[in-house]
């Protein structure tokens, strides 16, 4: 079959799969009192009033459940630089063994951000707030504020500074009880994340986050993606534990402590 | 009307296009990407619950032995987004499920796909879990 009838047929399959997969349910909505101003997904990016971009709206964002590969939408780091704990780390790794997620715990700061489930975005002056469907779990991100003196946690703590347009949230103070994707690449408590968000248009993020690690990894690596607003979605509940028969039934194992 | 379990602890690579989307924990966490299923069988439950959807099927083998299985689907708030609904899969429709059998050798799966005696696929998605897609599992 030549290439060109072939991307005829491949063209109307896709169209057909289009129409077919069109979806009926859970788009009527909008996100709840969002203004249309901020709520469309074409033209430059909106700003607030005092002039910093708007990233108010319901994101869709690339699926990544390993970061060393690049896909739609996303661009991973091939070699991810290992030092020997990490690697050793890395080898020793086997989910069957019990996958932290599978227990519905927090899936922390970056398997949430690798999650295939939208995200909300909600900001003032003061704060970015990062609402998670993965879960129902969220994150508040106080602008110019020093990071605090806290127990480690599963998403870390987070504060944020405006870089010109680009919104810069650094993250430390990690539990070391996660994983970074669901395929496991492992990190420790000394992990220390860099996100950068950049609404480039009305419809998009430029999503940059650099993963600084000392114990697991000899340099600093980075992971590009795009976000794309929906502002015909809104976010839903999404409780893990309501019926979780993998763990309650035993075919998953409890995660190791 | 004929009602076929087939167990197959062999690749098969009929898997793509319609894969159930699971992101909640790694596929390998639970499921063995050599031991492919297909099961033809009648729905008796659909649980449309967080984290994953659950299908129950009833399969009878050639002596009319019945067995009792249960297949997750993907998240279904993903599934609204793509259209399905818990009405699109009725108690009593036939249905061929292939996906692969849980590790502890229990009658679960992960559904890949699940299709109608029409051949219309219900709960098509896309699946990026680390478990098998559109590649045959490795040997």
């Amino acid at each position: 079959m030549s290439t060109r009838i072939f991307r005829l047929i491949a063209s109307a399959a896709l169209t057909l799969a289009a129409v077919v997969l069109i979806p009926t349910r859970g788009l009527a909505q909008a996100v709840p009192g969002l203004p249309e101003t901020v709520n469309k997904a074409s033209g430059p990016a909106p700003r607030t009033a005092d002039g910093k971009p708007d990233f108010s709206g319901l994101w869709q964002r690339p699926y990544v459940p390993d970061m060393t590969k690049t896909t739609k939408d996303q661009q991973g780091t091939a070699e991810l630089p290992f030092t020997e704990a990490g690697l050793k780390a890395w080898k020793a790794y086997d989910a069957a063994n019990g996958d932290y997620t599978g227990a519905c715990l927090p899936f922390g700061l970056m398997r949430s951000m690798n999650s295939p489930d939208p995200i909300q975005i909600m900001q003032n002056p003061h704060y970015v707030a990062l609402l998670y469907e993965q879960n129902t779990w969220f994150k508040v991100i106080p602008i110019d504020k020093p990071h605090r003196d806290i127990v480690p946690t599963w998403f870390g703590d987070s504060v944020g500074h405006w870089e010109g347009d680009t919104l810069v949230v650094d993250t430390v103070n990690f539990n070391g009880r996660t994983r970074l994707d669901t395929i496991g690449h492992p990190h420790s408590d000394a992990l220390h994340v860099i996100e950068r968000f950049t609404r480039t248009d009305a419809g998009h993020i430029a999503y940059e986050v650099t993963i600084d690690d000392p114990k697991i990894f000899t340099k600093p690596w980075t992971n590009k993606r795009t976000f794309t607003l929906r502002p015909d979605w809104e976010i839903m509940e999404y409780s893990c534990e309501e019926n979780n028969k993998d763990l309650y039934e035993g075919h998953l194992k409890q995660p190791p402590h | 009307m004929r009602v076929k379990q087939a167990v197959l602890v062999a690749g098969i690579g009929l898997l793509a296009a319609t894969l159930p989307l699971v992101a909640h924990h790694s596929f390998a966490a639970e499921f063995d990407s050599t031991k492919a299923v297909t099961l033809q069988g009648v729905v008796t439950k659909l649980d449309w619950m967080n984290p994953h959807i659950w299908i129950y099927l009833d399969t009878k083998d050639d002596s009319g032995t019945v067995a009792h299985w249960q297949c997750e689907g993907g998240p279904p708030n993903a599934l609204t987004r793509q259209g399905w609904s818990k009405d699109s899969l009725k108690i009593s429709d036939q249905v061929t499920i292939e996906g692969f059998r849980s590790k502890d050798g229990t009658n679960t799966c992960n559904a890949r796909s699940v299709k109608l005696p029409s051949g219309k696929s219900v709960f098509a998605g896309s699946a990026e879990d680390g478990g098998p897609s559109k590649k045959a599992p490795t040997q």
